[in-house]
C-alpha cells in the first residue's frame, strides 16, 4: 500500500509569511491539529498547536509575528509513493506523530501516528472476527467416519 | 478530487460529536481541477491551501455542471 493511499486526513498549508493569529484560527476553522508551512507548494516546515502554545505564546511571541517563527524545520518526510510500512520504520526512529508526506519537494499530505493506529486496530479486528466466533460457537466436529 | 472554483469542500469529523468542516474552493492549483486548493474557510474567512485526504468530498453549488 502506498503512503498516500493511508493519507486519512486532509492537509492544509499556509505560507510562511502569515501570523501566528492567522495559523491559529486556521487550525481552528480546519479542525486540523498542524500545518503546513509552504512556499507555493514546497515545504518549509511543519507547525503544531503545540508550537503555538509552547514556542509563541509562553515566550510572549506576538500573535503578529511570522508563523515560520515557531515551525518546526526541517521536516521529517516520506514519499507519496513510498510503501506505507516505511512510515512505521519513520515514526519510530523519529519519535514524532506526524509526517509530512511529498512528490519531490512538494507537500501533499500529511499522515499521523493516529491514522496508522486506527488502520492497524480495524485491521485486527477483522483478524479476531473469526477467532472470536469460533471461542463463542464452538465448531461441532463431523464424526469420524467409521472405517471397517 | 476534481474541484472547480466556487465549490465547497466538507470535511468529515473524526471523532463522535466532532462536526464536519466545509470550505470554498478560491483557486485550483493543481492541474485539471486537481489539488491543492486556495481555499475561504467558512466563518473566519481565513484563506489556505487545502490538500484533501479521504477525509474530504466536494460539493458542487446547486445547478452546476459536474
Amino acid at each position: 500500500m502506498r503512503t498516500i493511499d493511508g493519507v486519512r486526513r486532509s492537509g492544509v498549508g499556509i505560507g510562511p509569511e502569515r501570523t501566528i493569529r492567522d495559523a491559529a484560527a486556521i487550525m481552528e476553522q480546519a479542525g486540523v491539529g498542524s500545518l503546513a508551512v509552504v512556499d507555493g507548494e514546497r515545504l518549509l516546515g511543519i507547525v503544531t498547536d503545540r508550537d503555538l502554545v509552547r514556542r509563541g505564546l509562553a515566550r510572549g511571541v506576538p500573535f503578529d509575528a511570522r508563523v515560520d517563527s515557531v515551525m518546526t524545520p526541517p521536516v521529517v518526510t516520506i514519499a507519496a509513493d513510498a510503501d506505507l510500512h516505511d512510515a512505521f520504520g519513520l515514526f519510530r526512529t523519529h519519535a514524532i506523530r506526524r509526517l509530512a508526506v511529498v512528490r519531490g519537494a512538494h507537500f501533499v499530505g500529511m499522515i499521523t501516528i493516529d491514522d496508522l493506529l486506527v488502520d492497524l486496530v480495524g485491521d485486527l479486528a477483522d483478524l479476531a472476527r473469526p477467532v472470536t466466533a469460533e471461542v463463542l460457537f464452538a465448531h461441532r466436529d463431523s464424526p469420524v467416519p467409521a472405517t471397517a | 478530487m476534481r474541484a472547480s472554483v466556487g465549490d465547497r469542500i466538507v470535511i468529515n469529523g473524526h471523532r463522535v460529536g466532532e462536526p464536519d468542516r466545509d470550505c470554498e474552493v478560491l483557486e485550483v492549483r493543481g492541474q485539471d481541477g486537481g489539488p491543492p486548493y486556495l481555499v475561504r474557510w467558512g466563518e473566519s474567512g481565513h484563506e489556505s491551501l487545502f490538500f484533501p485526504g479521504s477525509d474530504a468530498t466536494v460539493a458542487h453549488p446547486a445547478g452546476a455542471m459536474n
